[in-house]
């Protein structure tokens, strides 16, 4: 009888043992949640995060996955709202490692405490409101993406570089949170600066209008020297193209902020000199893109299967889930080569540094990204039916983005002429 | 201040146009079925994606560029004959004479699924075909410029109104619609084919939201989430002008053209509103709407 229950215990030890040993095997598979909008008009934004996800996520697979781990995503439509969003997160959380969350600043700012409360990794691949980490700490949650404060800001300086003399400003853009927060961020530098600047019409038409022609009487009548826009998916298209033939761009400096997302669907219809960016450094054309072999290798996979190149969208979450990669492996080092946890995880991610597709992104200790930015202006090129992005300009994030710590509108009203003298000029990014 | 009146104008029955063949459509489905079709939007929508993909398609065949001005036409007929007969059949007429609650709830489904149908087929980016827009050019108004499409649209409605008046009043079917929305009891105990009326009334509103659509998508193009848009204001015109209304339809969708125009050039932040504020005063005023009546209610 001895004999039998010692066997048993025996066995259960090894059992036991076995079982410690599967726990630090590599998982069979990593599982993780990805947001963004695959309906809707945001869907022309989202659709080409969504598409970078699918391709690199392949190729990383392809490559043996991280660490012999294969990555195996489940995508999110953001349109059902944040509330289906937040449901659909807490759903997912219990049994996915990482979460790539979200497009929508609204979404990210009700997801960031869900994500700590669940102690769930969360890599906020867009979201660009400045109000993520600006009053909240957050212990799993990081922005692997620039804010609205140094991206609106660059687009300020390029205007005070390119016209010195603008005076009369008017503005156009979404009716939530991203529209007016950019407007005053822009407002706020462009008139730091050159406080007789007048804002001539400032408008917030709803996020998913379809016809913006009294807006577009509204701006013309108004004479402005700048039209500022920040509108995005369909709603930029759709301004843009009712806009162009009303001749609003042959009267004004038209910026779009996120013009980049149009000029391949556009082509010609996009006037030559129209002020366009990338919200980032996300420009598959731009000088450190081209010099990158693995950028292009992934800008041509990106044609073949979508037939199209990349927007700026695309290199965000793609650059998120290099993040995400980096961070593991780097996570996998500390351990010893141990399959890290979620909090062993989100240590590797504080303080990350890494070459991506696009330039560098550096993490800081309040879990924001720091992200150059790329502004210039729609350009013809001689070997595409559609423009390019010109006379362009890459402004080092430290520079554009305030301190840690430091209100944002406070840090934008102190900046002077030290700080401009220190800027790289319009056209230096060659 | 003229030339910021005749802005004014302009916008506002421009914008007036286009709310109108949706609006119409829905009211004139109201007035003879009795029932709030909220799939009205989802005819709006269709109606801009066939005539997009048939302008796209006449245009890369080589045709004729101003075939595609027919072919905003024949791409709401199309929408109508398809979808009409079909709807009406199988899925409203079992609703006739039950609860309004039943009868919101089954064209709420049919939004639904013509939405994610829409997302299906055509996918879920913007679709755009201008050449109507192109081909017309455009005007300049107090050194402002006009799409000369902007005016074709208003003409449009203005032909619309007095052709679907012509209709109600000058012909056989109009005087019979008149007789079933007057009393549909009677009307049939007269001989008159109420069922044909009713699939006939309901193909017609279903042309005039897909010829909305149609007409509206030269310059906004086409992404889901339009149909959605555009009900929620239609809704808003029917009720001001009075469920059932063709001319209150039309009056008001110029009022909420103007006060949405005149919101956007004076005080922007309520543009958004504009439309429900004045559906607010107007039902305060006249709870049956502008054109709407006192109805007595039969036990």
């Amino acid at each position: 009888m001895k004999d039998i229950v010692r066997t048993a215990l025996g066995g259960l030890l090894l059992a036991c043992a076995a079982t410690t040993v599967s726990a630090d095997d590599r998982p069979s598979e990593l599982r993780i949640g990805v947001f963004t909008f695959l309906s809707g008009p945001a869907a022309a934004y989202g659709m080409p995060g969504r598409n970078a996800a699918e391709l690199l996520i392949e190729q990383i697979n392809e490559a043996g996955g991280i660490d012999g781990v294969p990555i195996v995503p489940t995508y999110v439509d953001e349109a059902q709202g944040t509330d289906g969003v937040i449901t659909e997160f807490r759903r997912l959380a219990s049994d996915r490692d990482v979460m790539i969350a979200a497009l929508s600043s609204a979404n990210c700012l009700a997801l960031a405490p869900v994500a700590d409360q669940l102690r769930v990794p969360t890599l906020m691949w867009n979201c660009d409101t400045h109000q993520m980490f600006l009053e909240d700490e957050y212990e799993y949650v990081y922005r692997t993406n620039s804010s609205t404060i140094p991206e609106f800001v660059s687009y300020a300086l390029y205007l005070l570089e390119t016209k010195p003399d603008l005076e009369r400003v008017a503005i156009i853009n979404p009716d939530y949170a991203f529209g007016h927060d950019a407007a005053e961020i822009f407002k706020e530098t462009l008139q730091t600066f050159r406080p007789e600047v007048e804002i001539v019409a400032e408008l917030y038409p709803r996020l998913g209008a379809s016809s913006y022609h009294t807006e577009i009487s509204r701006l013309v009548s108004a004479r402005p020297d700048v039209v500022f826009s920040n509108l995005w998916g369909a709603d930029l298209e759709n301004f843009v193209r009712q806009a162009q033939p009303r001749g609003l761009f042959q009267r004004s400096t038209v910026v779009l902020a996120l013009g980049e997302t149009i000029l391949q669907r556009l082509g010609e219809d996009l006037p030559e000199g129209t002020v366009v960016g990338v919200l980032g450094d996300g420009w598959w054309q731009s000088p450190t893109a081209r010099e990158n072999p693995d950028t292009q290798a992934f800008v041509e996979a990106y044609h073949e299967r979508y037939d199209e190149y990349p927007v700026f969208p695309s290199f965000k979450m793609a650059n998120s889930i290099m993040a995400m990669k980096e961070s593991f492996e780097r996570a996998l080092e500390n351990s010893g080569g141990t399959w890290p946890s979620r909090e062993e995880f989100v240590e590797a991610v504080a303080g990350l540094e890494m070459e991506n597709f696009t330039g560098t992104l550096r993490i800081r200790e309040d879990n924001d990204g720091l992200v150059d930015q790329i502004v210039g202006v729609a350009t013809p090129a001689d070997d595409r039916p559609y423009p390019v992005i010109g006379e362009m300009v890459r402004y080092p994030a430290d520079l554009v983005t305030p301190p840690v710590d430091e209100d944002p509108i406070a840090w934008i009203r102190s900046l002077d002429q030290d700080f401009l003298d220190q800027l790289p000029k319009p056209g230096s990014y060659q | 201040m003229l030339d910021l009146l005749a802005l004014l104008i302009v916008d506002g029955l421009a914008d007036a146009a286009l709310i109108f063949f949706v609006a119409v459509g829905l009211t004139l489905v109201f007035s003879v079925l009795r029932i709030l079709n909220v799939a009205h939007g989802s005819f709006y929508s269709i109606g801009a994606y066939v005539a997009v993909s048939i302008g796209m398609w006449v245009v890369s065949a080589g045709w004729h560029p101003y075939l595609t001005f027919p072919a905003l036409f024949l791409s709401a007929a199309l929408v109508a004959v398809a979808l009409g007969p079909f709807i009406e059949r199988y899925f409203l007429r079992w609703t006739y004479g039950k609860s309004e609650a039943l009868q919101i709830l089954v064209t709420f489904a049919l939004f639904l699924v013509f939405e994610d149908l829409q997302k299906l087929v055509f996918g879920v980016q913007a679709h755009y075909e201008d050449t109507p827009l192109q081909l017309l050019g455009v005007s300049d108004i107090g050194g402002i410029f006009y799409l000369n499409y902007q005016f074709l649209l208003i003409a449009m409605a203005a032909v619309t109104v007095i052709l679907l008046r012509l209709l109600i009043r000058r012909t056989m079917i109009g005087k019979f619609i008149v007789a079933v929305v007057a009393d549909r009891e009677i009307a049939q105990t007269m001989g008159i084919n109420t069922t044909r009326v009713f699939v006939i009334a309901f193909t017609v509103g279903v042309f005039l939201a897909a010829l909305g659509g149609a007409l509206a998508s030269p310059t906004s193009g086409v992404a889901p989430g339009l149909g959605a848009e555009a009900l929620v204001l239609a809704f808003a015109v029917a009720a001001i002008g009075g469920l059932g209304q063709i001319e209150g339809a039309a009056l008001a969708a110029v009022i909420v053209g103007l006060s949405r125009a005149a919101a956007i050039h004076f005080a922007p932040d309520f543009e958004a509103v504009v439309p429900y504020l004045v559906m607010l005063v107007v039902l305060l005023i006249r709870p049956y709407g502008l054109f709407g009546t006192v109805q007595a209610r039969r036990i």
